[in-house]
């Protein structure tokens, strides 16, 4: 990957909350929080478990090798934050974890035309460096 | 049911003008729309013993500051951060607070320059809802910041679930734009629409081209709730609160983890039960409408048309003037103007009540509708309204 110093898009903000999944990202690894009393996986991460509300949490790694499927979609065709004017149209999507179908990763699928995107679309986990020690995890289209 | 039962009424509406650059102040807009109520309803302003509003990021005028302009001193005043089913939860407070008799009158505003002061439309500050929502910084670094994109995220995967096709969006928006023709008041009246227009204008985020989208408008409406004993006094014909329901569902932040199912869902049965009546007897709606696929959701989700069968019911001209359910007769959201759920209300309130009795604007002979708010697929609110 090359490195980018003229980044213009929103760098994602790490929080007290958050700092472990983009500490791995940084790392080019997926990390999730996972509830310690339900074990179901919290994401977005926060303070406590949305499905019981257990404060109790932990962090799983997961790795570099993530693959998913395409839940939905849309492609956007306009900028709302600077950055993207160079890289219209973009597609986005919630991508449903192959290891834990309950997840869905929101990211832009990259290296695809907009025309060959569909639910269900096999898909990998790529990060594209993004400053010197920032990295952004992205989709690209799986090979079947 | 005895929490509503027609025991509290809509005894006035009004609004100020819709312009995309209105050149006051939220303030002055609400005077106005608060003034026009008033006369409707035949009340004085030291007739209202509670004001509410809502707002989106302050961009309204508080209630406090409107009772003062318009010389009054109510009891009880509130002021909620809010958007699309803000409207129905707030008239639900004022019925709660009506009933348990802490008040008797109770106006309810939103006025908002929502299209020269804050667009809620056209993105936000890019660290502003990093820092905002704990699931920010998942969105902003992917360029997620316009609601085209967040209730397309909805819409892509139900349309290919149920085989909802562009199409079909395109009758939503082409029934309500002809009612905006009728409405010399729409914005976008004067303005038709076309199928083969609307296929033909480029997508801003898929599924949703631009008359896909609410047009954002500086703009102020005013709502009178009273008790069914004192709209006996009021100069205006009772519109009564026959039913009402509220309804929450995911997180925000947890939106997308389920776009199946959204808090319309299970807002209805709860909704048509508190009223003791049926879809079918439904005869004119108020559809939230800030996205062409929300209303189709939603009939879906009020059990107006089946899972699967909601194209073919809006393809058939079920939303016009003499189908099945005549909604948003005004225009909607989608070619009137958006208040963020309030103008498609004061619509509803005018057609129970047959204020356009002799032109074709009218719904005829409608004694039962339905209003219908959309916050997000994570928040619904809904009452049923009758003559």
């Amino acid at each position: 990957m090359t490195i980018k110093t003229d980044y213009e898009k929103p760098i994602p903000l790490k929080n007290q909350d958050n700092h472990p999944y983009w500490d791995a990202a940084d790392q080019h690894e997926l990390k999730l929080q996972k509830c310690t009393a339900c074990r179901s996986f919290i994401h977005p991460p926060g303070p406590a478990c949305p499905s019981c509300g257990s404060p109790e949490t932990e962090w799983e790694l997961l790795g570099s090798n993530i693959s998913a499927t395409v839940y939905s979609y849309v492609v956007s065709y306009r900028p709302f934050l600077p950055g993207f004017q160079h890289d219209l149209p973009t597609i986005i999507t919630v991508a449903s974890l192959d290891a834990a179908p309950e997840v869905k990763l929101m990211a832009n699928i990259i290296n695809c035309d907009a025309e060959d995107v569909e639910i269900g679309m096999p898909l990998q986990m790529t990060w594209v460096d993004i400053t010197e020690d920032r990295a952004l995890p992205q989709w690209i289209p799986a090979k079947k | 049911m005895a929490t509503y039962s027609n025991q509290c009424a809509i005894v006035g509406v009004g609004e100020n003008k819709r312009s995309r650059k209105s050149g006051t102040t939220p303030l002055h807009m609400a005077l106005t729309a608060a003034r026009n109520a008033l006369a409707d309803a035949g009340l004085e302003a030291n007739d209202l013993d509670g004001i509410m509003n809502y707002s989106t990021g302050a961009d309204s005028c508080p209630s406090h500051e409107l009772a003062t302009f318009l010389g009054c001193h109510p009891k009880y005043v509130k002021d909620v951060s809010g958007g699309g089913s803000s409207t129905e939860l707030l008239i639900a407070d004022a019925v709660a607070l009506i009933e348990a008799g802490m008040l008797n009158t109770v106006l309810i505003y939103r006025s908002m320059n929502g299209s020269s002061g804050h667009q809620v439309g056209r993105g936000y500050d890019p660290n502003m809802l990093q820092e905002m929502l704990s699931g920010g910084s998942f969105l902003m670094p992917y360029g997620t910041a316009s609601p085209t994109q967040w209730f397309g995220m909805f819409a892509t995967r139900h349309m290919q679930q149920t085989g909802i096709t562009k199409k079909h969006l395109g009758h939503v928006c082409i029934s309500f734009y002809e009612h905006a023709q009728r409405n010399p008041d729409a914005f976008l009246h004067g303005k038709p629409l076309d199928m083969e227009t609307y296929l033909a204008t480029p997508d801003i985020s898929s599924p949703f081209n631009i008359h896909d989208c609410c047009v954002e408008l500086d703009e102020a409406n005013a709502i009178i709730v009273t008790s069914a004993a004192n709209a006996k006094n009021c100069k205006s014909k009772p519109v009564f609160i026959a039913g009402m329901a509220p309804r929450t569902t995911h997180s925000n932040t947890h939106y997308w983890t389920q776009v199946d199912e959204v808090a319309a869902d299970y807002a209805a049965a709860e909704l048509y039960r508190s009223a003791g009546v049926k879809p079918e007897d439904i005869q004119v709606a108020a559809i939230y409408d800030c996205f062409s696929w929300v209303v189709l959701r939603q009939l879906e989700s009020y059990g107006f048309a089946k899972r699967g069968e909601v194209g073919d019911f809006v393809a058939d001209g079920n939303l016009k003037m003499g189908g099945l359910l005549p909604s948003n007769t005004a225009g909607g959201m989608l070619s009137e103007g958006y208040t963020h759920g309030m103008n498609n209300v004061l619509e509803l309130v005018r057609q129970l009540r047959h204020d356009y009795k002799g032109t074709d604007r009218q719904v005829k002979n409608c004694e039962l509708g339905i209003a219908t708010g959309w916050a997000g697929p994570d928040m619904a609110g809904a009452m049923i309204l009758r003559n």
